[in-house]
């Protein structure tokens, strides 16, 4: 393309002090790598203390540890996904609200950071087990702030608490998946202190635990999908998805936490593999929804944030694992053989 | 006050996004003939003289001595009235446009004449401007020139609006007022108050507007 | 038609594009569709003239209901995506910019103000607000005391304007505030921008109800169409097709129903036999005179266009015009008022970004009780978002400012907002449009339209002023700014129970000449005060159907 003859004058154009979207972007993507190494950093050089000889952990696994030690792995999995979905997302919509408020940092920074003490989990028990928890809780402390910051922005944007705003103003969902990536992270980060002779009852409550998370997460994140993909008119019937399937799965695990019964498990966890796939499914969906916008991806610095947001679907595939972790410890029973 | 004009926006130029997706293929090419216009032809060279003196007075582009270039709208008014171009609308009483123009800018030689004894373009600019605050009441001095034109409607309608119209159509006038400029496919994101894309004018430095200039 | 305007046409204005079996796609940025063409010494079914609401309304359902029709309009055949610019100036293409006489006490401003001339019609540069009528506006003489009665049900009325919103999806908000209850717009109301935050500030402070605006760009994906971006040019054409013209949507139905469309075709003349019975139209296209034979003519042309043919289609057996034994053709001619409050606020507003009108008021439209309301008929109000050379042509019009006063001015653009009437204007028998004695350049006489505004009128402008004042005030707007013009056309060839007082039936039908019909804004008998896009397309889906079952019937 030509460049006009009357050219740009001499004077420089002066931007706002403000980062343009490509350093946003390779921002996030730093911030996230540094995130899951540092994390990983953690946990290699905090190993689970050796197993006294004599213990019962000298001996093969049985299939009670298999499944604590799978669940485990899923619930940190679980939580150090949504952060991410959060550091992402969160990144990203701040951006577009300018970070005219400098507490919007405190989102991103805190999935991060959230990310980091998820990946580091089994920690150990002493020194860095503290700091673990103290970081999970404060994850879900910053989500309930921001939650807080979120009812307030509804409420002070002319015409309060209307359509208008539920659908254009900030989500309160999003909070939400912090402080839920924290609180299972404090959960994941017990389980990982839990003695190894530690009753399978106690397993169990773990899974009550993770269960009772994942299906109020569930419910939550589906209620905010709802609302947006209603913005959105459900112009597409993939749409549908999920607004359907989380609440089936929610639903099942609630039930299987209640009553567990072994029969269930199969279909369940059928049902949250399902969720898992929406994470993945949906991510591709926004991809392509982005595309579909005016300019597609090469007016990526509109068409990126406008919508839909491409970092929030994969916030199911945590909450499918975390699911997938309660289903794992709920029916832990130390007398069963594999 | 003082009356120069001091832009809130000295550092915004629509053009400097000119490589972004801002811009469209079709909109390049139209600025790119629109910074080029055709040569004069329409009007006798004194009677273009005269417009291009109007065209000062309604946008005295040619006192900025440190600003871009100045947006060619004289040309286009030309290369209109040779074309025929109307607005669409020929207000009773009045001729149809390109003739209201060429009556118009001869009434406006008439006046300077009557008051002066020069053309319009020759008249200082305060002059000028006295011109053509009494042609826009009304008070017209060389009566028969404006037979057939009604002065208030020949200034307003057709002279301010065209004019204003190309100004701040052009990428020199859209920059002064802190216009985002062409916007397809790349639209705005950020429709709050207070609220600006990167690709918008930086907010606006509003003491300019009020202190008088150095 | 004094063509080419534009320098980004690509040819649309120089030469046809609907030919050789194809037309424009316009979801493309140079690629076709197929089109079915007939010659022009094929009797078709119906020739429409004009390719606007009315037009490409009636060619969708006569075509799907498998009648041969053809389309005549004297506008281009445009792709938006390659050739709308992001230019005022440029963007002039898309009006009619032939001369209008305009006279009378208030004359109107034509062209870029209610004129558009494109395939699509104004439907390319409007600003797409979608409301309905008051369902008692249709019986406004026999439930509210003025203007006339329309000859149609307002129930069912009610129910075609469903229809259409349905078919151009309408992003609106989920509770309308006024009105019967409606069904739920297709799509979701839009982010209101902050212009429009400040009608809802003033709206709230007043006490009064305000909404989204429904507008007829898609919130979200519809088909090829992506969501807006927000880029404020609707006035001057929507580059991106969010916006859900008749050329992205009833036009490229028509031409899947196998309908032709013929570009730049300037229609002149309806062409009658001997008896005086219309036979087809006599057009202009491509440098000749040409004539396509129709068993029955509709002209769709609007308010000054199809009296202007009309008139213009005088022959021994219609002396004084085609269907105006009565001198009814060109009367009853209504606008909208369109006076404006501008402000100044400290907050940088920025309102050029998103459609210009983004929240709405329609509570004058309502108030039959209030005290204050000193006038019949009533008023809607919009925020604004006017493009620069647009909103400067309204400083110097309306003030006469010039010089460094101007651009001062102008240059507080970035801080202002606005609100804006559609005002109803009661019907009038001497507001009306007629034939002048000046010819444009095929040697077409020219439309001469006289216009005045009645007491009524004036104390709703003087009410909407008053009232706007204190919404701005109230929502901390400084330096008030008033500006009066007028937007939209209707009436000119309206309907009505009688031959005496109308031109035209309930369907459309011209009083005395049964194979010919109107079916656009001109049928309107009382304005409202909305704008009229979504009552002349969803009177047009009416007539539609109505002669569609008839030629099933093969009654026509």
């Amino acid at each position: 393309m030509m460049a006009p003859t009357v050219l740009p004058s001499a004077r420089t154009d002066r931007r706002p002090k403000r980062i343009g979207i490509g350093p946003l972007m390779t921002g996030l993507g730093l911030a996230t790598m540094a995130a899951i190494l540092a994390g990983r950093q953690f946990r290699q050089a905090t190993p689970p203390r050796p197993h006294p000889p004599g213990s019962p952990r000298a001996h093969p696994d049985t299939a009670a540890e298999e499944a604590r030690r799978r669940a485990l792995r899923r619930s940190r999995d679980g939580a150090a996904i949504l952060s991410f979905s959060v550091l992402a997302d969160s990144g990203m919509e701040h951006y577009r609200g300018g970070y005219y408020h400098k507490t919007m940092y405190a989102a991103p920074a805190t999935a991060a950071v959230s990310i980091a003490a998820n990946l580091a989990e089994p920690g150990r028990r002493s020194g860095g087990g503290g700091a673990l928890s103290a970081v999970h809780l404060a994850s879900a402390a910053v989500g309930l702030v921001g939650l807080r910051y979120h009812l307030h922005n509804l409420r002070s944007r002319d015409g309060g608490l209307s359509w208008n705003n539920l659908f254009y103003g900030a989500p309160l969902g999003a909070p939400g998946a912090l402080v839920t990536a924290g609180l299972i992270g404090a959960v994941s980060h017990a389980m990982a202190r839990a003695d190894h002779d530690a009753p399978a009852a106690l397993s169990r409550r773990h899974g009550r635990q993770l269960a009772a998370l994942s299906t109020v997460a569930l419910m939550g994140e589906t209620a905010e999908v709802a609302l947006l993909h209603f913005r959105g008119a459900f112009h597409n019937p993939a749409m549908f998805l999920p607004v359907t399937v989380p609440p089936l799965a929610a639903a099942g695990l609630a039930y299987h936490a209640w009553r567990p019964d072994p029969a269930h498990r199969p279909a369940l966890r059928r049902v949250l593999q399902a969720v898992n796939a929406l994470g993945l499914v949906g991510t591709g969906f926004h991809v392509l929804g982005v595309a579909r916008n005016m300019g597609g991806w090469r007016n990526w610095s509109q068409t990126a944030l406008q919508g839909p947001p491409v970092p929030a679907p994969i916030s199911f595939t945590g909450l499918g694992l975390t699911g997938l972790a309660a289903l794992d410890l709920l029916n832990v029973d130390e007398e069963t053989p594999r | 006050m003082s009356d120069t004009f001091r832009s809130p926006y000295p550092g915004w130029d629509v053009l400097s996004k000119w490589s972004t997706p801002s811009y469209n293929e079709q909109t390049r090419e139209v600025l790119n003939r629109r910074i080029d216009p055709p040569a004069p032809h329409a009007l006798e060279r004194e009677v273009y003289r005269t417009l291009c003196a109007l065209c000062e007075r309604v946008i005295p582009q040619h006192e900025d001595t440190q600003g871009p270039p100045p947006a060619p709208i004289a040309p286009w008014i030309d290369a209109a009235i040779a074309g025929g171009r109307s607005s669409g609308t020929r207000y009773d009483g009045m001729p149809d446009t390109p003739t209201a123009w060429r009556r118009g800018l001869a009434a406006l030689d008439a006046e300077a004449r009557q008051r002066h004894g020069q053309p319009f373009h020759r008249v200082p600019a305060q002059a000028q401007d006295a011109i053509l605050r009494d042609v826009g009441k009304g008070q017209v001095k060389a009566t028969a020139a404006w037979e057939g034109l009604e002065p208030r409607t020949f200034l307003r309608k057709v002279a301010l609006k065209q004019i204003v119209e190309i100004y701040y159509a052009h990428p020199r006038g859209q920059s002064e007022i802190g216009y985002g400029g062409p916007a397809s496919p790349r639209g705005y994101l950020r429709l709050g108050a207070g609220r600006t894309d990167e690709w918008e004018a930086p907010e606006g430095q509003w003491d300019r507007l009020r202190e008088p200039a150095r | 038609m004094t063509r080419p305007v534009g320098h980004a046409s690509h040819g649309a204005e120089n030469r046809p594009r609907a030919t050789d079996g194809r037309a424009p796609d316009v979801f493309s940025r140079d690629g076709w569709v197929p089109m079915r063409q007939f010659r022009d010494d094929d009797e078709v079914d119906v020739a429409i003239v004009g390719a606007g609401c009315g037009g490409s309304v009636l060619a969708t359902k006569l075509a799907e209901a498998g009648l041969s029709v053809v389309i005549f309009d004297a506008g281009p055949f445009w792709r938006p995506l390659s050739d709308f610019a992001s230019d005022e100036r440029e963007q002039e293409k898309l009006y009619w910019l032939d001369d209008r006489i305009s006279g009378g006490d208030d004359p109107i401003e034509f062209g870029a103000n209610n004129s558009g001339q494109a395939v699509g019609g104004s439907t390319t540069h409007f600003q797409m607000v979608s409301l309905r009528f008051r369902p008692d506006w249709f019986k406004s003489r026999t439930r509210l005391g003025y203007g006339v009665d329309w000859p149609v049900n307002p129930d069912e009325m009610w129910r075609y304007y469903a229809e259409i919103e349905r078919a151009l999806s309408i992003s609106g908000p989920l509770a309308y505030p006024w009105g019967p209850p409606r069904g739920r717009y297709p799509y979701r109301a839009h982010e209101v921008n902050a212009a429009g935050q400040v009608l809802i500030r003033g709206a709230e402070a007043l006490g009064v109800a305000w909404a989204p605006t429904p507008l007829c760009t898609v919130s979200a994906p519809r088909g090829k169409s992506p969501p807006c971006v927000y880029r404020g040019m609707c006035k001057i054409g929507c580059s991106t097709n969010a916006k859900q013209s008749m050329l992205v949507t009833y036009v490229p139905r028509a031409l899947r129903a196998g309908a032709e469309i013929r570009d730049l075709a300037m229609v002149a003349e309806v062409h009658c036999d001997a008896q005086g019975r219309p036979d087809g139209v006599v057009y202009h296209r491509d440098g000749a005179w040409r004539r396509q034979k129709a068993r029955v003519v509709a002209v769709c042309g609007y308010s000054i266009e199809t009296p202007r043919l009309l008139l213009n289609s005088a022959s021994p057996a219609h002396p004084q015009g085609l269907g105006n034994g009565n001198d009814q053709v060109g009367r009853y001619l209504m606008v909208h008022g369109n006076n404006a409050v501008w402000a100044t606020f400290d907050d940088e507003i920025r309102w050029y970004k998103g459609p210009p009108s983004m929240a709405c008021c329609e509570h004058w439209n309502y108030a039959d009780d209030d005290p204050s309301k000193d006038f019949f008929g009533g008023y809607s109000f919009m925020s604004q978002g006017p493009l620069p050379g647009d909103f400067a042509g309204t400083l110097v019009t309306g003030t006469g400012m010039f010089g460094n006063d101007l651009r001062r001015r102008m240059a507080l653009y970035n801080r202002m907002a606005g609100l804006k009437i559609v005002g109803e204007t009661m019907p009038r028998p001497d507001n009306r449009v007629r034939l002048s004695d000046d010819a444009d350049d095929l040697g077409l006489p020219l439309a001469r339209v006289d216009f005045s505004f009645c007491d009524n009128d004036r104390r709703l402008h003087r009410h909407s002023e008053r009232f706007m004042r204190r919404m701005l005030d109230a929502a901390g707007g400084r330096d008030l700014l008033s500006s009066d013009s007028t937007a939209h056309l209707m009436g000119g060839c309206r309907m009505g129970s009688s031959p005496e007082n109308s031109v035209t039936d309930d369907e459309g039908r011209v009083w005395g000449v049964p194979n010919l019909y109107i079916c656009d804004g001109s049928l309107m008998p009382t304005g409202g005060g909305v704008n009229p896009a979504m009552t002349i397309l969803a009177n047009a889906a009416r007539i539609g159907d109505r002669l569609a079952r008839r030629a099933r019937q093969g009654a026509s």
